[in-house]
């Protein structure tokens, strides 16, 4: 184990090298967890669609991505699409943790809207709404704000595993704590500065997450 | 009789599975009348209520809405509900809005009346039924009666022709039951036409202008309420009054 002064010292050392791998790790978990948020909306409304067809597409897609390990997901974008077109390997990466976090979402959201209770549905119909309309005025409205405490939960585990778009030689924050840590012949105490820059992240990520959460709570029953 | 039909239910019949739950219901309802829908539980009442504003969809007969026929997949069943008001048992208010916002939903959002327009009129609305203090109260902060009368007043707001009502109190504290009894008989005498399943037999006796008795999915016993509670025909009319008069 490093000493804490060593640590803190290479810690202070080291921040301006972190910084980009900060802010990288960052847009990769912003910008998977977005599109991850509407491929998880697509996939849940499917799911609960009225269309046999629908749920079947949705079941698959959850099951083949549950079903595979994340990293065997990236390199197929970055890699085994190579043949056809190449991605950028920002995209690569960042598709790749989206329908990787998009299967876990659709779960979320499939289970908040459907835990609305069906009188929803049918004081909005018997208003003369349309079902698209309740749906998207009344039922998504409470399902957001129920999918929230899970969803907090999915985008952690998103930020920690936007670590693995260092297998396809992004400088995200593993990446650049492995590669510092082995130039330096000091790998512990660089994982360990990563480790620090994670937890921080993860703070603020929930941080964020209970602040909304607060502010919808506003109607609770 | 002179009244415009506004409900007329011909040979209705419906199923879950292998349930019948309606058997050959037929019913007219005319303007500015109460019907009141009395019967166990388990009877249909629900579900025949339901069938009248197409929550529950029917497997024959003819369901008559005004003027004409009500096929669904043929008529557009979001204008038919528009006009046809409904009140269910544990309120169904959107949690996610203010007591005004409830109300004004569906006039802006369906028939697009202007926002400022559709909060005016919320807000005679709301005074109506007792409530223009609790504007901006979220439903959670309600108690049930006023749940249930923000309930009547956002069905209301689409200012409908019919209004039915799904047991409106049997959600309710006993104390509660009054002020939504007293808002639906003020709605009864300025002439809405209403069909009402209850067990509030009072309120049954005192503003119905007819009672439908439904014994397992059948009606066994129409009346007026004074025929009706002080001398049925039927015999299970007859056990059904014994039973919950003692109540
Ligand atoms: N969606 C449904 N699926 C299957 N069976 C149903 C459904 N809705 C109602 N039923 C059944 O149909 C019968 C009539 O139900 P309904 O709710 O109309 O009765 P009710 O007269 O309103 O009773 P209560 O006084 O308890 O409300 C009951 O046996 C009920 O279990
Ligand atoms: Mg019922």
């Amino acid at each position: 184990m490093p000493s804490l002064a060593h640590f803190l010292h290479i810690l202070a050392e080291t921040k301006g090298l972190f910084l980009n791998a900060l802010l990288l790790t960052l847009k990769l978990t912003v910008v998977s967890i977005l599109i991850g948020i509407v491929i998880g909306l697509f996939f849940a409304l499917l799911k609960i669609s009225k269309f046999k067809i629908a749920g079947f597409i949705s079941d698959t897609y959850v099951y083949l991505v549950r079903g595979t390990p994340l990293i065997v997901q990236i390199f197929i974008l970055y890699f085994g699409l190579s043949g056809i077109f190449l991605l950028p390997d920002f995209w690569a990466a960042s598709l790749a943790l989206a329908l990787h976090n998009g299967a876990y979402i659709a779960e979320i959201f499939r289970g908040t809207i459907q835990s609305v209770d069906k009188g929803q549905m049918e004081a909005g119909r018997s208003l003369g709404m349309t079902k698209a309309l309740t749906l998207r005025r009344i039922i998504l409205p409470q399902a957001f704000r129920r999918a929230l405490p899970p969803l907090g939960n999915q985008f952690i585990i998103g930020l920690k595993d936007s670590s693995l778009a260092a297998f396809i030689s992004m400088n995200e924050l593993f990446n650049v704590a492995t590669t510092l840590g082995s130039n330096n012949f000091d790998e512990m105490t660089y994982l360990l500065i990563v480790a620090v820059y994670y937890l921080v992240l993860v703070a603020l990520m929930t941080f964020v997450v209970s602040r909304i959460e607060k502010s919808l709570a506003v109607s609770d029953r | 009789m002179d009244a415009k039909e506004m409900i007329k239910i011909d040979n209705l019949n419906k199923s879950f599975g292998d349930l019948h739950v309606l058997k050959n219901i037929n019913m007219t309802v005319y303007d500015s009348d109460v019907v009141c829908l009395v019967g166990a539980s388990g009877s249909g009442k629900s579900t025949l209520l339901r069938c009248l504003n197409f929550l529950e969809k029917k497997d024959s007969g003819k369901i008559i809405i005004g003027e004409r026929e009500i096929i669904p997949g043929t008529h557009n069943l979001n204008k038919v509900r528009q006009k046809v008001g409904m009140v269910f048992q544990h309120f169904n208010l959107f949690p996610h809005k203010t007591v005004l916002e409830n109300i004004i939903e569906a006039p802006t959002m369906v028939k697009k009346i202007p926002k400022d327009q559709a909060i005016a009129e919320a807000k005679v609305l709301l005074s109506k039924v007792g409530l223009e203090d609790k504007a901006n109260v979220y439903p959670s902060k309600l108690s049930g009666g006023q749940k249930q009368r923000v309930a009547i007043a956002r069905a209301l707001a689409m200012e409908p022709d019919i209004m039915l009502f799904d047991e409106p109190t049997s959600a309710l504290d006993p104390e509660l039951v009054g002020e939504v009894l007293t808002t639906m008989k003020e709605l009864a005498e300025e002439g809405m036409t209403m069909v009402v399943v209850t067990h509030e037999m009072g309120f049954a006796k005192e503003v119905a202008d007819w009672i439908v008795y439904m014994n397992e999915g059948k009606i066994v016993e129409l009346g007026k309420p004074e025929e009706f509670f002080n001398h049925p025909k039927e015999e299970r009319t007859k056990e059904f009054l014994r039973t919950t008069m003692l109540k």
